[in-house]
């Protein structure tokens, strides 16, 4: 009964998506459709006629996003221990610098999108907690008055007017859940949310965030043009998009190297660590079938993002693509 | 019997935090799966506060429209196309394919 209903619920959103999203389709294709196995594909009916890939291989587009939810689902509980030893620590550097680059200000509302356990949300939190401080101290020691931030000055940011907030939102329950129990270790109550949804159509209203970022997510996305638009719409004018991802090293001797690694290392430690190897295995080959830095960076603009930049961070192992909705 | 006690056991360690391996051990219990979730539900019932900041910026993703929480069922509901979105464990579930129908006719576009 309850899946007779989930069929209903779906016919009704691919009916309802058809007429919104239809003109969508139109004008991301004709930029998205680069990319694609067969551009005639892409004006068809229905997602599950479209394929797409999962890894190396070949499948639907509604496939593939059953698929990369079982691999979430089943990694969950290690995903943060994998992360270290598959990068020998070195994610919680990217993922700094993210941070850095962005430089968020306090009352600034972040969306964190395939936030998953919420990595880059708390760092956002603890950043503008520490400008917040470092302003506080500024205007303590300047012997004038205080400035307008005054007057509301607690050290709860949920009084004031603008508190930072960040909203966690991803596809997996299974990964909130393991974020959230994370948040409720740390102590982190107020200014911290977690949405289940999806990232080609967010459950916020248009011009709600300051930042949206998603750290590592994107090449799990079926419609990687559709996320982009959506990322478009709930950012302010003047918001920043942010993305950090896995992508192509620029120099060949440390690709060979790093193929090597991927190939031979990764499946192994994600066996013995976390009992998987099928879902480090699709890993590793969705980190190849992703765009490269330029190509990604002409899918950002075709979209509407202005000012999109990126930098290699590790040789190009990953990159951090920037562009602001102005 | 046995396995009500170990789950309960097994359920209050999870609610302490220690996550990793004793939720994959709840998981196998089916028994023991139904009394973690109606663990996490007494206390996601405290905190309706929780639900209601979120509904500043939080819309149906189809219709992009507001939503209105019902206590109740502890769900976001979508009036004008007769959805509802459940809440689990104080996480609001925003996928379409998870929501759940109001009206039992067929829904018209």
């Amino acid at each position: 009964m309850a899946a007779s209903m989930n069929l209903s619920v779906h016919r009704l959103a691919v009916l309802s998506q058809r007429t919104v999203i239809s003109t969508f389709l139109n004008v991301s294709c004709r930029s998205g459709c680069r990319w694609r196995t067969s551009p005639g594909r892409c004006f068809s009916e229905g997602v599950e006629d479209r394929s797409t890939h999962f890894g190396f291989e070949t499948v639907s587009e509604a496939e593939k996003a059953k698929r990369v939810y079982k691999v979430f689902e089943n990694v969950a509980q290690k995903y943060d221990v994998m992360n270290d030893a598959m990068s020998l620590g070195i994610h919680r550097l990217w993922k700094d610098i993210l941070l850095h680059a962005m430089h968020p200000q306090p009352g600034a509302r972040l969306l964190d999108v395939a936030g998953g356990t919420g990595d880059i949300a708390f760092r956002f939190l603890d950043y503008v907690r520490y400008q917040r401080e470092r302003q506080r101290l500024r205007a303590a020691q300047s012997s004038r008055t205080r400035s307008w931030q005054d007057g509301s000055d607690d050290d709860v940011t949920e009084d004031e007017p603008r508190a930072s907030t960040a909203v966690v939102c991803d596809i997996n329950l299974e990964m909130l859940k393991v974020g959230k129990q994370k948040a409720d270790s740390m102590g982190i109550s107020s200014g911290l949310s977690w949405v289940v949804g999806d990232a080609e159509e967010l459950p916020f209203f248009d011009d709600q965030f300051d930042i949206y970022t998603i750290a590592f997510g994107i090449r799990n996305v079926t419609r990687i043009d559709q996320a982009l638009q959506e990322a478009l719409r709930v950012l302010k004018p003047g918001g920043r998009f942010m993305c950090l991802e896995f992508s192509k090293v620029t120099n060949p001797v440390l690709a060979s190297l790093y193929d090597a690694y991927s190939f031979q290392v990764i499946p192994v430690l994600g066996e013995v660590i976390a009992g998987d190897w099928k879902s480090y295995q699709y890993l590793v080959e969705s980190i190849r079938k992703f765009p490269d830095q330029e190509e990604f960076k002409n899918m950002i603009e075709d979209v509407g993002f202005c000012r999109v930049q990126y930098s290699n961070l590790s040789a190009g192992v990953v990159a951090l693509h920037s562009g602001f909705k102005l | 019997m046995f396995r009500n006690v170990v789950s309960r056991l097994v359920t209050e360690s999870v609610g302490v935090g220690r996550q990793v391996k004793h939720s994959e051990v709840v998981k196998s219990l089916t028994a023991g799966r139904a009394s973690a979730r109606s663990f996490t539900e007494a206390t996601d019932e405290a905190q309706p506060p929780f639900d209601s900041s979120l509904l500043d910026f939080l819309v149906c993703p189809l219709s992009k429209k507001p939503l209105r929480y019902d206590a109740k069922t502890n769900e976001l509901i979508n009036e004008e196309l007769g959805i509802a979105y459940p809440i689990v464990d104080g996480i609001p579930n925003m996928i379409p394919q998870d929501a759940r129908l109001i009206k039992k006719d067929e829904p018209e576009q």
